[in-house]
This record gives C-alpha cells, structure tokens and sequence, in this order.
C-alpha cells in the first residue's frame, strides 16, 4: 500500500494529510513533505494521521525530524489522531510526551499552548 | 582521417602464412599457451554470436585488415573505428564485445590512453595491438588491465577471431569473478556486523536456558539497526537486553553495535536501570548520523534467585511472560520511559516483577509484532502474537524451536519475509527441580 500526502493552509498553520501506511518504503516521502514545507517558511504543521493504517518506527523517525526542524524556527508540529493502534505506538515510545496530539484538525489549528 | 597511401609499420601483408598443417592455432600466441583447458571452453553462444568490434587507430589499416582477416574465417563482425578517445566516446556502446587498441602511440600516452579507454569501457574487453618491435609495451598494457595484446603481424593470423573472442570470455570471466567477490566482501560485513550485534550471552551459572533469533528484514541486503545482550554480573544478577535502532540501513546497524558494546560496558562497571539509560542516550547522541535518529530498548534485571525481577522500558514493545502452565501475557506494565534520544532529561521507572519458580520470558522488536495478517493493512499486533506464542506453548514446543517456530508463523502470515528486522530473545528458567539437570 502506498502513502497519500496532501497540504492545505488554515490560517497560520499548515495541515498535511496522510494517508495510508508510513513505513521503511514511504517514510522518505513524508520526510521530503515536511522538508520542503519547513524550507518554504511553513513552521505551523499540523499533521492529520486519520487516515494512517500503519505506522513504523522510520516513520516515528520522520515526525521528530520533522518536529526538530519547526522547533529551530520557534515553530510548531501537533498530530491529529484517534486511533488506539497509532496512539499506542506513540505510547509506547514515550512520543505522546513529544508531540501534542488532538483529536480534530479544528482543535489542532486552535491550539496555541 | 589519415591520407590514402599511407603506410602503417606492419600490414596484413605481414600476416604469418596460414600453414594448414598447424594443429594448434593457440600455439603462435605464447601467453595463451599457458592457459588451461576450462579456460578454453569458450560458450557456443558466443561463437554463433556476431561479433561487434571497435578498432582504435590512428590509420585506418588495422580495422582493413581485422575486418578482412576475419571475413576470410566466416566470422561475422561489426567493426566501428575511432581514431582518437574522443570518438571512443561517442562509438562506443554497451554491445560492443572488444576493443582492439593501437598502443603504437608516443611514450608516455599509450598506457594513459589505455587507461582512459578502459574507464569509459569497464566491462568490455580490451585487446592492446604493437608493432614486432614492442612487447614490453604489450605485457604493460597487460598489467594495467587489457585482455591480452597482439603484434600487428597477427591480425592477420587465421587465429585473431579466437584471440577476440578469447578476450570476451577472459572480460567475463573477471566480471563474475569480481562480483563474487564483491558478494563475499557483504557477507563478510553482515557476518562482522552480526557478531557485532548479535553476541553470545555469558549467562554461565545462572541456571537460565537463553534462546535468540534474528532476521535481517528484507528491504536491504545488509542488517538493520536491532541488537540484543544478556550477561550476569558477579552478584548473581542477570541483565537481559533487547533494542532496536529506528531507521535502516549500515549504519543503523553499526549504531546498535555500539549501544550494545556500551550497554554490556556499563552493565560490567554496576551501572542499571535509569542510569544506564541515561549513559546510554549520552552515548547515543553523541553517535548517532542524524538528529531523527533514535533507539527503543527493553531492560530486564532478574534477581539472583531468579524468582523476580525489576523491568525498564525505553520506548520498547512490552516482554511476554509465561509464568508456570499459565498462558503467555505481557508483563504488567503501568508507564515506561521515552525512547533514548527523544528528550533531553528522560526517566525511566523501574517496575518490580514478580515471576515465581518457573517462567519463560520473551524479549522482541517490533519487527516481530509488524508483520501483516491477510490482505489489508491489519497487523499481527501483541495480541495476535500472544496466540500465537500460546498455541506453540500448547504443542510443547520451548527454548530455541519455539523461536524458530513462532518466527516461521509470523512469515507465513505475512505472506514471506518481514519488511523490518526481527529479534527475538527468549530467558527461561526451568523450575528449582529442573535446573539442575541443565547446567
């Protein structure tokens, strides 16, 4: 299966839709969306995982490169996501307390802690 | 283009007679002489193949005459000339089968020129063409990477279309020799890397039964970035280990070498749990390639008496337990700390399991856990592999072939090899009665 990526701006913040599975083979795909937007000047992203089946460990890799890259613009990355089996994943390894995690694009974009 | 009347040194005029009593064509070229019967067995399909030539000279007289000599033999040839490198490079292609390089030039230019041809044509032969006078030029051109050489006298010889097609197969010979060796030397690095990440356990005295398996994922040839150790230290405390560094590719995999090496370090010099950890992610930082870059682990100290044991967890799949005849189950588990190298300033809490006499305990990456079950995107999951444990717990399978069973299992229900790395380490203590018959 493959990765579906989209953007749309909201605002001052920059949502990235995913869709489909984020491992070893996709993850670099994601990795360049999240790149080329932080070089354009998108520091606000939003990342709307709703429609994410699969995620792997290369992909947890690509979001905190991506969160390392907007925080060295006083920037911000939050994650929409309410599926337990991707939620869980980010329990486990300790990234819930990384990533601010919401469970709407409307309460992500809103959010300004 | 040189004018019309020109003589070169040497023409086919010169060519030795074509003596119908000479049994052994080979015999007029000395260095092949020395070459072995297998070497000659040159395919069919190359004979029947027609040959493409490419003839580098700065007179047109060599191609005339290998361009004759071999139509006289019946041997079917294209034959592109080029006077200078620079018409190399535009006539040569990829189905030409060799080159025949005047190496009549200037001292000094003929090996340079040799050298760059054989750059701009790596797989193809090359044979080196002298004038009488010169061997010595001939063997260098040998030693510097050419097939073979011939006089200029020869290409006229009945033999010049073995001779080419000698080259080819000598050309090819070398390519597969070389790339057998060059998959030697990958083997070689995943068996270096391997040791390196996965090494034997010194659980000596314990009275522990230690099992691991790995399996490199299949996206690439080289290993990935899991690693696993189990030692005991002095005082009778076993520590087991299992991790994964996230990513994939060699230096992945040299990265889990080094946490590995660190983690057996600090565990020899008394450091554990949260302060290891935070070591560990010291070390980590420090040597990591990429800032993405970062590391689950799971850490299992197992008392002296081998009846509990105190677990921590970096970001890590939680260990299955079996304890006595019950089913497996995942350890309980409130909140593990972060993955090393996440946050600066982690902790890790340490949580006190109790395991009783007899036990069995099942340490895994997620590789294990990731593998697809049927056609859509569900994955296996802990849950799915705790069945799968327990069934192959039920048919009495233990230690090493229940290893080997479950993993066959996981492969089988992802329809083949697993995209990520697996590892899989598994402790079991066999009961107080039991021990002592397994030392």
């Amino acid at each position: 299966m493959d990765l579906s990526l989209s953007t749309r701006t909201v605002g001052d913040r920059t949502i990235v839709d995913v869709g489909g599975e984020i491992d070893v083979y996709t993850a670099p795909k994601l990795r360049e969306q999240l790149v080329e937007l932080v070089n354009d000047g998108s520091y606000h992203l939003v990342v709307d995982m709703e429609g994410v089946d699969f995620l792997d460990s290369t992909g947890l890799g690509v979001l905190v490169g991506g969160l390392k890259r907007v925080r060295a613009h006083e920037g911000s990355l939050r994650l929409v996501c309410n599926q337990e089996r991707i939620l869980k994943i980010f329990r486990i390894t300790g990234l819930t307390k990384v990533f601010p995690i919401h469970t709407s694009v409307e309460e992500a974009v809103a959010a300004t802690d | 283009m040189s004018e019309p009347g020109r003589s070169g040194p040497v023409r086919c005029a010169h060519a030795p007679p074509q003596d119908p009593g000479e049994q052994d064509p080979w015999a007029a070229v000395p260095r092949q002489r020395q070459d072995t019967a297998a070497d000659r067995a040159i395919p069919a399909t190359a004979t029947a193949e027609q040959l493409t030539l490419l003839v580098v000279a700065d007179d047109p007289g060599d191609a005339l005459t290998v361009e004759r000599t071999l139509a006289a033999a019946g041997t079917r040839a294209r034959i592109r000339r080029a006077r200078n490198l620079t018409e190399v490079e535009r006539l040569f292609t990829d189905d030409v089968h060799c080159i025949l390089l005047d190496l009549d030039l200037p001292a000094g230019q003929e090996l340079q020129t040799l050298r760059q041809v054989l750059l701009m044509a790596p797989r193809t032969a090359v044979l080196g063409v002298t004038s009488e006078a010169d061997t010595g030029r001939g063997a260098e051109a040998v030693r510097v990477g050419a097939q073979d050489y011939l006089m200029r006298a020869e290409l006229g010889g009945t033999w010049l279309s073995r001779a080419i097609r000698y080259a080819v197969e000598r050309k090819r010979a070398d390519i597969s020799q070389r790339q057998l060796a060059e998959s030697r030397l990958r083997t070689q690095e995943n068996a270096r890397l391997e040791r390196g990440l996965l090494p034997n356990p010194l659980l000596q005295g314990s009275g522990l039964h230690f099992a691991s398996r790995y399996r490199p994922g299949r996206s690439r040839a080289l290993l990935g970035g899991d690693f696993y150790d189990a030692v005991r230290s002095p005082d009778g405390t076993v520590h087991a280990m299992i991790g994964d560094v996230c990513g994939h590719g060699p230096d992945e995999a040299a990265l889990g070498v080094e946490l590995r090496i660190a983690w057996r370090a600090l565990t020899f010099a008394g450091l554990s749990g949260a302060a290891l950890l935070r070591t560990l992610e010291q070390v980590l930082v420090a040597e990591r390639p990429d800032d993405e870059i970062f590391a689950t682990l799971c850490a299992v100290d197992i008392a002296p008496d081998g009846t509990r044991a105190d677990l921590y967890l970096a970001g890590h799949p939680v260990p299955l337990v079996t304890c006595g005849a019950g089913r497996p189950e995942p350890l309980p588990h409130e909140e593990g700390g972060p993955a090393l190298g996440l946050l600066p300033g982690g902790n890790w809490p340490r949580q006190d399991i109790v395991l009783g006499d007899r036990w069995s305990l099942l340490l895994y990456t997620d590789g294990l856990i990731e593998g697809r079950i049927g056609e859509g995107s569900q994955r296996l999951g802990q849950e799915g592999l705790t069945e799968l444990i327990a069934a192959r717990l039920e048919s009495g399978l233990t230690g090493q072939d229940l290893l080997d069973a479950a993993l066959t299992e996981v492969e089988r229900l992802n329809g083949g090899g697993l995209t990520d790395d697996v590892a899989a380490v598994l402790l079991d203590r066999p009961g107080p009665a039991a021990a002592g018959t397994h030392p």
